[in-house]
């Protein structure tokens, strides 16, 4: 039975990369330093910014929020804290997450934002999803969620005057996208992913991962820690029908077989993203809706387009 | 690792899912017993009758243990 390296106590957890184990109180500690340390080099947040933070339900958005809620009340910067959920319309699956997201936005006290893909698109993502099969379009659901949520996040962040976007992308997730950018040679895709991002276009909102250098399994430590980790199993429907499931499981079987592998990969990431260090991504205006894209025309409003979605009322000239 | 017993069993409740009895010849450590249910390690943390524990943790007879995903969609 491992002891806390620190003080000896019971260990919970033990980073086997760096031949440590920590009790409870030493792995909060080192958690906490650890996400501050990204904040801090990275200049995620400024003084009296107003933190927009994206908030699914899973326990990674709920241990962000409830993260940065602490943090503020310590940090004295003037932070104003909104939660942004974005309801897809995923049948019996977003019920019960955003009952979650108003129990604990309303006990930590902070405001919390609803926006639905019905209300700005005028489907739901199940509604999306048949009409694609309908139409025989090539692209898995995760696209069209990713896509539009992106989308959302950005547009309704502004609208309700954020200065920043904060979302709970762990080191996991960023080393996943990594990989999966890599097998598809989509390099302007890997030097967004910085744990900051900033963009020259004006309605662009800046978009920021605190988690950028903390393990998937470290955020579902905090959850269960803090009590935020979800009672009932409610994952999307849809994951499992993704590559990035697969890749995720790919990358836990080697990190398993070489333990660090997740960290020298994501050092990989930082200095291939280095090495460009101006993203000229989303600089441009989509031609249909006005947001920001990073072509003439934004990949929300391209899929729209050929799912038969899009009116042409909304059409700016 | 494992010290010879007459054998022991433990219940596993997989969060969200149901419970198992699982019967081990010998006592295992968690670690092992993760990896016996053909799952990943690094994909779980173990609570043992309530209190979260490292995977070296070696498994007694009538343990309850809890499997918390670290995996999960969104
Ligand atoms: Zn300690
Ligand atoms: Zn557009």
């Amino acid at each position: 039975m491992a002891n806390c390296s620190i003080c000896s106590k019971q260990a919970i957890y033990v980073i086997k990369s760096g031949g440590l184990a920590l009790c409870k109180k030493h792995f909060l500690e080192y958690f906490d330093r650890k996400v501050r340390r990204t904040i801090r080099k990275n200049k995620l947040f400024r003084k009296n910014e107003h933190i927009v933070i994206a908030v699914s339900g899973g326990k990674d958005s709920l241990s962000l929020l409830h993260y940065t809620v602490n943090l503020s009340k310590r940090a004295r910067m003037g932070w104003r804290i909104t939660a942004l959920t974005i309801d897809e319309g995923i049948s019996g699956y977003r019920d019960y997450t955003i009952k979650r997201v108003e129990e604990l936005s309303s006990s930590l006290g902070v405001e919390l934002k609803i926006a639905s893909f019905k209300d700005y698109f005028g489907y739901t993502l199940d509604e999306v999803v048949k009409i694609s099969g309908e139409r025989g379009l090539p692209y898995l659901p995760c696209t069209y969620c990713g896509v539009f949520r992106r989308y959302l996040l950005n547009r309704v962040a502004r609208e309700i005057s954020g200065t920043v976007l904060a979302t709970a992308h762990h080191l996991d997730d960023v080393v996943q996208t990594y990989l999966i950018n890599i097998f598809n040679n989509n390099w302007s895709n890997i030097h967004k992913l910085t744990p900051s991002l900033t963009s020259i276009h004006k309605l662009f909102v800046r978009r920021v991962k605190p988690f950028y250098e903390v393990l998937e399994k470290e955020t579902t430590l905090y959850a269960i820690l803090n009590g935020l980790y979800p009672s009932e199993r409610t994952e999307c429907p849809y994951a499992p029908l993704s590559f990035r499931w697969q890749v995720r499981r790919v990358l836990n079987y080697l990190e398993e077989s070489r333990p660090g592998l997740k960290y020298s990969t994501m050092k990989s990431l930082m200095e291939a993203t280095s090495l460009k260090n101006v993203a000229s991504s989303e600089a441009m205006t989509c031609i249909v809706c006005g947001e920001p894209s990073s072509h003439e025309v934004c990949k929300a409003c391209q899929l729209r387009a050929e799912l038969g979605l899009l009116e042409l009322r909304e059409v700016k000239t | 690792m494992a010290e010879e017993t007459s054998g022991i069993k433990v219940k596993v409740r997989e969060f969200g899912s149901g419970v198992k009895e699982v019967s081990l010849k010998n006592r295992v450590s968690v670690g092992e017993l993760v990896k016996s249910l053909g799952y990943i390690i690094e994909e779980y943390v173990v609570a043992v009758s309530g209190t979260i524990v490292t995977e070296d943790y070696l498994i007694n007879d009538g343990d309850e243990v809890v499997l918390y995903p670290v995996v999960s969609g969104g």
